[in-house]
């Protein structure tokens, strides 16, 4: 056994957002290593978009042939994967901590629990860019969908911008799970719903008006219309301008963060109240 | 869950009997008891409210939007209809052996010389009642929100039909267990199986579609026969006419169960020779 | 009345402090309110290494939830480093480190230095000087050949010793240890012993709770003995034993002694109390008595026939003997 002399003493990063920063990064990085330590993590990751892909694919049946349809297709999926890992992982980011015995460490870290989140539903969604990108690769090779896009640029712009509403709403969905402590219970009824509700595989136009109003609060929404505007030859989109989705995009997203951050703070105090996020 | 004459004596059939009767009583109510899924109303709300209608409402959309006749949107939606009992009947029953380890129960279960058959069946009773509940909720919603017609349906043989598929699919969930008893959790296996079985069961879309290859594993899974047979007596075949199809999964559903008895007695030896009974 | 201002050179300062939980039956109507601390006060000073003692539900663990930010008080006041748990909880909790006991607080399926370099980020350690202090750490609590090796393979010592390390990654001036030897063999005990010795020599303050008597005597400077909420003693372990100077104890070791023993013993007369341990193959008993040796013969005698004394002694009494009498009156 060692002795505790002469460590190196302590010394504090510089600067309030350099913290925030460094818990980020460690979020990030940690979610990452106990992602890859879990082999559950190719069920959403993996095998569940890639046969639904297939579903679609033998449901597209002779329409798959055109080209446009086929990428039309596996974006879809690609952004249905995004959205089950955002949804799951997200729910998991602090509930995980819950079984794992760690919540009362992660609680007792002198920095607020919103920013410990960020940086793990930052990586549950990243998991689902994983999973989108093996669904391109499956229609590249498996399917040879002609991967031409109108715009690349605007293409990319607007799949990162779609990348961050995921997290904002993950981050939001991450405060519901800890208040509400139903998480399961939201989490399964929320993913095919949102799948219908943001247009995935479909047009939202084709919803019933009941459903529309709940399409145009989720900023995935616009987010997969501004994709499919940038990528999609001919595509006839909501409000068929890019720069009007991305606008709507932003806004939603936005407000998703802010309300996230103040939901957060709800968590915080009940959890000080009780002393513990434990029981459920 | 104790069996008293676990003493190395050889006993009478009679007492056999018995005991394979006191085990049964035993998992009967275990089997009501066990499951922490359903322990709260909200569970059940998602598994027989909007699970499945969710999942008819997505692929009714999608077909919707590829400008399909009605008559294959009312396939698909009959389909998902009683596939919505997947996740009850095999994913809540693999979730029985996941639980005997989590719980550490399972050596003290294995250990019990009654039939384990039994065994099986006495915990399984709950979970035939519920997957027909949901299959049958399904329908209700394919004629109320979906527009499928019941006008001409059997009715007795959509019963038989929704009840011999419930008990052929847990046949499918024990075979699966038995796979979870040695592997580090049978969840990983019920989760793919589920997916899967909308590719393969003739849910979405019929099994000849499929590559040639492939058919064969669709014929090996209860579901399929389950699919082809609701249309039928939906229809308006009558159940004499079903007898066939319905022999058929009769006859599957009996091939999975020796194998998942048979896999279950081969495991359990290998896992007593490997230990593996607690791993996790 | 305004408050009197935190004492600088006061590590903890607690007056008051009082913390009620308020269960609501299902419909709202009934409520039942419990005191799991009840106006307790006391002070660590700088440097030093205070002991909280007390049995299951007395209030250790409210009260080191309280101190570190973690749960809210009903009523009085704790300040910790002179600032105010209520307000400065970031600035709190940037200094000083937390010990939980039992397998909880670590990411078992990741490594020792993947857990450390979490909360040192986490701690906000500048990275530059984590590069060094978790290498150091992970070898003053011997786990630096076994850095990359995935927590769940640990033995329950070697995640006790990581979570010192844990504890250490920020450099915090003050410590609160909670029950930190709970589960561990003799070995990893001691280790954990010797590290908080360690650690005090360092200049160190350091807040510990335990359930062994041994371990707060052997360890602490003052001991506060906390019983139903209320702190019923507070003093230096040698003071606290002068509480039951007027007794002494028999203390036997047996073979084949039974509950049924121990119950008779108990209804001899100048018994104060007996603690026994009956578990193991050798029980070990204790016979808390005015009257010390002169009690032996009747001890003897009331002994079974089938049971056999292997050794016997009179001993002075112990911190446990002491502490015994404080929660049981």
């Amino acid at each position: 056994m060692g002795s505790l002399d002469d460590l190196t003493p302590g010394k504090r990063t510089e600067g309030l957002l350099g913290h925030k920063g460094q818990v980020i990064k460690a979020c990030v990085v940690l979610t990452a290593k106990l992602f890859f330590a879990d082999p559950q993590w190719i069920i959403p990751s993996i095998i569940a978009p890639f046969i639904f892909t297939l579903v679609a694919f033998f449901l597209f049946g002779g329409q798959a042939a055109s080209g446009s349809f086929l990428l039309y297709l596996v974006l879809g999926s690609g952004l249905m994967g995004m959205w089950g890992t955002t949804i799951y992982g997200s729910s998991n980011s602090i509930g995980f901590d819950r079984w794992n015995g760690t919540m009362e460490a992660t609680l007792a870290a002198p920095i607020p629990l919103s920013w410990i989140a960020l940086g793990r539903v930052l990586f549950n969604t990243f998991e689902g860019v994983i999973n989108a990108l093996f669904i391109l690769a499956i229609g590249l090779v498996w399917f040879q969908v002609g991967f031409s896009l109108v715009s690349p640029g605007l293409f990319l712009l607007a799949s990162v911008s779609t990348f961050l509403s995921l997290s904002a709403f993950g981050l939001l969905m991450c405060t519901v799970i800890l208040l509400s402590r139903k998480g399961g219970f939201i989490t399964n009824s929320m993913e095919i719903p949102v799948y219908i509700a943001t247009g995935t595989m479909f047009p939202v136009s084709i919803l019933p008006l009941a459903a529309l109003p709940f399409a145009f609060l989720l900023a995935p929404t616009w987010g997969i219309e501004a994709i499919r505007l940038s990528a999609l030859p001919g595509y006839v989109g909501l409000v068929t301008n890019y720069w009007t989705d991305m606008a709507i995009l932003a806004v939603e997203t936005v407000a998703y963060l802010a309300l996230a951050f103040v939901l957060f703070k709800r968590v915080e105090a009940y959890a000080k109240r009780n002393g513990t996020l434990e029981e459920y | 869950m104790k069996s008293t004459d676990s003493s190395g004596a050889v006993l009478s059939a009679n007492s056999r009997l018995r005991m394979a009767y006191r085990v049964f009583k035993g998992a009967f109510f275990f089997g009501r008891k066990g499951l922490i899924i359903w322990d709260s109303w909200e569970m059940w709300v998602m598994q027989i409210v909007i699970t499945p209608i969710a999942q008819i409402g997505f692929f009714a959309f999608l077909s919707i939007y590829l400008n399909y006749p009605s008559s294959v949107t009312q396939y698909i939606v009959i389909g998902n209809a009683i596939q919505s009992m997947s996740f009850s009947a095999v994913f809540a029953v693999a979730n029985i052996t996941s639980q005997d380890k989590w719980q550490g129960t399972l050596p003290s279960t294995m250990v019990t010389p009654a039939n384990r058959v039994a065994l099986f069946i006495g915990r399984a009773w709950f979970q035939v009642l519920l997957s027909a509940l949901i299959a049958a909720a399904g329908l209700v919603y394919a004629a109320g929100l979906f527009g499928v017609s019941f006008a001409s349906a059997d009715f007795a043989g959509v019963a038989v039909v929704v009840l011999l598929t419930s008990v052929a699919m847990i046949s499918f969930g024990l075979l699966i267990s038995a796979v979870g008893l040695y592997m580090r959790t049978a969840l990983i296996v019920a989760n793919i199986f589920l997916f899967v079985t909308l590719l393969l069961s003739g849910v979405n879309f019929p099994v000849s579609a499929l590559p040639g290859w492939l058919q064969p594993v669709s014929w090996t899974i209860p579901l399929t026969y389950g699919t082809e047979a609701i249309r039928m007596a939906i229809a308006g075949s009558s159940l004499s006419a079903l007898l066939p199809v319905l022999g058929e999964e009769a006859l599957d559903g009996l091939i999975v169960m020796a194998i998942g008895y048979f896999l279950f007695t081969g495991f359990e030896s290998l896992s007593r020779k490997t230990g593996r009974f607690e791993e996790y | 009345m305004s408050t009197p201002r935190p004492d600088p050179n006061h590590a903890v300062e607690v007056r008051g402090l009082t913390r009620e939980y308020t269960t609501r039956s299902f419909f709202g109507g009934v409520t039942k309110v419990t005191k799991a601390l009840d106006g307790i006060d006391f002070t660590v000073t700088k440097g030093e290494l205070f002991g909280l003692i007390g049995p299951n539900g007395a209030g250790k663990t409210t009260t080191i939830k309280i101190l570190t930010t973690l749960l809210t008080q009903t009523a009085g006041e704790a300040y910790i480093l002179g600032l105010d748990v209520r307000k400065d909880l970031y600035e709190i909790r940037r200094r000083i480190g937390i010990v939980f006991g039992g397998e909880r607080g670590l990411y078992n399926r990741v490594s020792a230095l993947d857990n450390l370099h979490y909360f040192s980020d986490l701690y906000g350690v500048d990275p530059t000087v984590a590069r060094s202090r978790i290498p150091e750490l992970l070898k003053a609590v011997g786990l630096a050949d076994r850095a990359d090796e995935r927590v769940e393979k640990y033995s329950r010592g070697m995640k006790q010793r990581l979570h010192i390390a844990k504890a250490l990654i920020h450099d915090p001036e003050l410590l609160f240890l909670d029950e930190p030897t709970i589960g561990l063999d003799p070995g990893g005990a001691r280790d954990i012993r010797n590290m908080i010795r360690d650690m005090k020599k360092q200049g160190k303050t350091i807040l510990l709770t335990t359930h062994y008597m041994f371990e707060a005597e052997e360890l602490c400077q003052r001991v506060a003995v906390i019983s139903k909420g209320k702190i019923v003693a507070l003093d230096t372990p040698a003071e606290l034993k002068k509480g039951v100077r007027d007794i002494a104890v028999i203390e036997l070791r047996t073979y084949g002694a039974t509950a049924d023993y121990v119950d008779r013993l108990k209804q001899l007369p100048n018994v104060v109390r007996v603690v026994a341990e009956l578990d193991s193959e050798v029980q070990t008993i204790r016979v808390q008595t005015p009257l010390g040796a002169d009690l032996l013969s009747q001890v003897v005698s009331a002994l079974p026939p089938d049971a056999k004394i292997i050794d016997r002694t009179i001993k002075e009494p112990t911190l446990e003997d002491a502490y015994l009498r404080l929660v049981e009156e």
